[in-house]
C-alpha cells in the first residue's frame, strides 16, 4: 500500500497476525501433541508438547491376563501402533486412496472429451449441451444426497465402492474449467493434427492434454482435496461394512466407540489422516492454492 | 460458484478453420465426446432434482412397496413443527454468523498481510491450513480442546482466574465462580461453538481469495486517491480499495453462503443437532430424518428449499454482478 508505514504500526501488525496464527494453530497443536502423550498427561495437561514418554502401563493388556511388566509401553508407540491395531486403518487409507484416485480418474476421463468438443467440435446442439453444463453448475450435489442415496438403494449398490464413486463421476466443474482452458488452444495445433491423419480421439489425449496439464493438475488438487476430506457422502452410503470405510469415517467410528482411554490413539488416527495432505501442501502451495481456489466450490 | 465466469464466456467461439475439412467425422466424434457426460448430468444431477420435487410431496420410505400423496403436507409441518422451526433457525443463525465472519476474517487478515513488508506468506500459509485438514477431524480435535474439564481451552482460562481479568470481565469472573462454558453442551453456547469453527476453518480460504484480488488494484488509485485528500488507511480503503474488491467480494459470499447451508461434519461428529436442537441445520436433518429414520418425504422437502435457497443466491449473485460491481 501507500504510506510509510511505521515500525510501531508493523509490529502491531504482526502482534494481530500471530495471535490469529495460534489460534488457527491450535487445535493442529492439540492434535500432534496428544497423539504423543500418554493418557495420564492427556487428563491433567502435564508433560508438555511430547509428553514425559515415561514408560507406562497398558491397562487392556493387564487385563488379558499378562503380567504388568510385559505390559509395559511408551506413550507415542503405544498410541501410533494402538491406532493401527485397534481399527483397520491402513485399511481405511487404502479405501481412501482407491476412491479418490477413482473418482478423479474417471471425471478426468468424462470431462476431458466432452470439454474438448464443447471448446472445439462443431455440431448441431452444442450450445443445448454448455446451456445443460451451466444449469448442473447450480446442483450442489451434496444437496440431492438423498435421492441420490434412494436411486442408489433402489438399484441395490449402497454399501459398495461404486456407492462412493458414482455421484461423483461427473464434474461439470471439471467440464467447465478445461472448455475455458481449450478454447485458448489455437485451432491450428489441431488442423496440423488432422492433416498428420491423427483422428480425433487421439487428437483429444495426445494433443489437448499436454496442453491443459496445468488445469488439469489444478482439478486434481481440488478434487482430491475434496473427496479425502469428505465425510458426508461415505456417512450417508456406508452403514454397515467396515472394509468400505473412508479415513473419516474411520476415525468417527474410533470416537464413537471411545471410552476415553485411547485418546491417545484416537488423536494419532487423526494426525494419520490429516498429514498427507497438510504435507503436500507445503510442498506445492501455490499449487494447491490455485487449484483450491480456482476450482473454489465445494 | 463460477457462474458468473459462465455467462461471461459464453460467447460462441470463432468460426474454425477446421471446416474445410470434413466435418462429418468431428461432428460424430463431438456427439460421441459429450454423450457420456450428457447421460450423466441428466441420471446424476438433473434425475435427482426431480425426484426430490416429487418424493416432496408423498410419504414414501424406503422399502414401502407404494407411497400416498399427501399434497403439501411436508411443507407444512416443515414451517410449523418445533423441530423444523428449530432447523430452520439454527441454519439461519449458522449462516448469518459464519458468512459475515469469515468474510470479514479473511478480508482483514488479506489487507494486513498484503500491507506487510515481509513474512506475508508465512502468515498466509497458516491461514491456509484448516482449509486443507479433514473438517471431521479437526472438529474431534477441537471438541477435545474445548472439552469442559480436560480441554486445553478451559483449562487455560482456569488459570487466568484470581488475576486481573477477573476484574475486567463479569463473565469470566462468573466462569471462575462456577465453571467456564461446556461450550458444546450448553444450548446457549453450542451453536456459537459449531459457528466459531466454521469460520475457524473457512476464513483461510476467503483470504487467498481476497489476496488475490488485491493484486488486481492498481497502485495509481492509491495515489490518485491521495491527490484527492485521501489520506487515512480509512479512506483508501473505502474509496479504493473495497469498491475494487466487489467482484471478489460477491463471489465470495456466495461460495461462504452456499457452502455454510452445507454444514454437516462439526453438528453430526460433535453435537448431534443437540442440545435441544439448537445446532439442528438442514444438512444434518436430511441425514437424520430421511436416511437414519426412513422420513424420505420430509427429508425430499427440505432437500427442496434447500435448493430454492441455493438458486436464489445464486440469482441474486449474477444479478448484482451484472448491475453494481463493474467499476472497471
Amino acid at each position: 500500500m501507500t504510506g510509510q508505514a511505521s515500525p510501531f504500526t508493523e509490529a502491531l501488525k504482526h502482534a494481530v497476525l500471530i495471535i490469529g496464527a495460534l489460534i488457527v494453530i491450535l487445535p493442529f497443536y492439540v492434535m500432534v501433541s496428544y497423539s504423543f502423550k500418554a493418557p495420564h498427561e492427556i487428563e491433567t495437561n502435564t508433560g508438555g508438547f511430547f509428553g514425559a514418554q515415561e514408560q507406562m502401563v497398558d491397562e487392556y493388556c493387564v487385563k488379558l491376563g499378562n503380567a504388568r511388566e510385559e505390559c509395559l509401553e511408551t506413550p507415542a508407540i503405544f498410541n501410533y501402533s494402538q491406532a493401527f491395531k485397534k481399527a483397520p486403518l491402513l485399511r481405511y487409507l487404502l479405501n481412501g486412496v482407491i476412491v479418490t484416485a477413482s473418482i478423479f480418474l474417471i471425471q478426468a476421463l468424462v470431462a476431458v472429451p466432452c470439454a474438448y468438443a464443447l471448446a472445439k467440435l462443431k455440431f448441431w446442439g452444442r450450445d443445448l449441451v454448455f446451456g445443460l453444463v451451466l444449469v448442473c453448475l447450480l446442483i450442489p450435489v451434496h444437496a440431492i444426497a438423498l435421492p441420490l442415496y434412494i436411486m442408489l438403494a433402489k438399484v441395490g449398490l449402497t454399501n459398495t465402492y461404486a456407492s462412493l464413486v458414482v455421484p461423483w463421476t461427473i464434474s461439470v466443474f471439471g467440464i467447465f474449467l478445461m472448455r475455458q482452458f481449450f478454447k485458448t488452444v489455437p485451432d491450428d495445433l489441431i488442423d496440423a493434427a488432422r492433416m498428420d491423419g491423427m483422428n480425433e480421439f487421439s487428437i483429444v489425449w495426445k494433443v489437448m492434454l499436454p496442453t491443459a496439464i496445468p488445469a488439469l493438475l489444478a482439478f486434481a488438487i481440488f478434487s482430491v482435496v475434496a473427496h479425502w476430506n469428505d465425510y458426508f457422502w461415505p456417512r450417508v452410503v456406508i452403514t454397515g461394512n467396515r472394509d468400505l470405510y473412508t479415513p473419516p469415517l474411520g476415525l468417527r467410528e474410533f470416537r464413537g466407540g471411545s471410552d476415553g482411554s485411547d485418546w491417545g490413539a484416537m488423536m494419532a488416527t487423526a494426525t494419520i489422516i490429516v498429514t498427507p495432505l497438510i504435507v503436500a501442501f507445503l510442498m506445492a502451495q501455490k499449487r494447491f492454492i490455485e487449484g483450491i481456489t480456482l476450482t473454489g466450490m465445494k | 460458484m463460477a457462474v458468473d465466469v459462465a455467462t461471461s464466456s459464453a460467447v460462441p467461439a470463432a468460426a474454425s478453420p477446421a471446416r474445410r475439412r470434413a466435418p462429418a467425422p468431428a461432428s460424430l466424434a463431438g456427439y460421441a465426446f459429450v454423450a457420456p457426460a450428457i447421460l450423466l448430468m441428466l441420471v446424476i444431477l438433473v434425475a435427482p432434482v426431480l425426484i426430490a420435487a416429487a418424493l416432496s410431496f408423498t410419504d414414501y420410505s424406503l422399502g414401502n412397496p407404494g407411497f400416498d400423496w399427501v399434497g403439501t403436507d411436508n411443507y407444512e409441518k416443515m414451517f410449523s413443527r418445533s423441530t423444523y422451526t428449530k432447523m430452520l433457525t439454527a441454519s439461519a443463525t449458522y449462516v448469518l454468523v459464519v458468512v459475515p465472519g469469515s468474510i470479514g476474517l479473511g478480508l482483514g487478515a488479506a489487507l494486513l498481510i498484503n500491507s506487510l513488508k515481509r513474512f506475508g506468506d508465512f502468515y498466509k500459509t497458516i491461514y491456509f491450513l484448516p482449509v486443507m485438514a479433514a473438517l471431521l477431524a479437526m472438529a474431534i480435535v477441537w471438541e477435545f480442546s474445548l472439552h469442559p474439564t480436560i480441554g486445553l481451552v478451559n483449562k487455560t482460562l482456569e488459570a487466568g482466574c484470581g488475576t486481573f481479568l477477573e476484574q475486567i470481565s463479569d463473565w469470566y469472573a462468573a466462569g471462575c465462580a462456577r465453571n467456564f462454558p461446556l461450550w458444546f453442551g450448553d444450548p446457549d453456547y453450542a451453536i456459537w461453538t459449531v459457528c466459531f469453527i466454521g469460520i475457524w476453518q473457512g476464513f483461510g480460504f476467503n483470504m487467498v481469495l481476497y489476496l488475490a484480488g488485491l493484486t488486481g488494484v492498481p497502485r495509481e488509485l492509491y495515489h490518485a486517491a491521495a491527490i484527492d485528500g485521501a489520506d487515512s488507511a480509512w479512506d483508501r480503503f473505502r474509496l479504493v480499495t473495497w469498491p475494487m474488491l466487489g467482484p471478489t467480494t460477491v463471489f465470495v459470499l456466495t461460495i461462504t453462503t452456499i457452502r455454510s447451508f452445507q454444514v454437516f461434519d462439526t453438528v453430526e461428529a460433535i453435537t448431534g443437532g443437540g442440545p435441544s436442537k439448537s445446532t439442528y441445520v438442514m444438512m444434518f436433518a436430511i441425514y437424520e430424518k430421511a436416511i437414519k429414520h426412513n422420513l424420505i418425504g420430509i427429508g425430499a422437502a427440505i432437500t427442496v428449499v434447500f435448493l430454492a435457497f441455493v438458486l436464489i443466491l445464486t440469482f441474486l449473485q449474477r444479478w448484482l454482478v451484472e448491475r453494481r460491481v463493474h467499476y472497471s
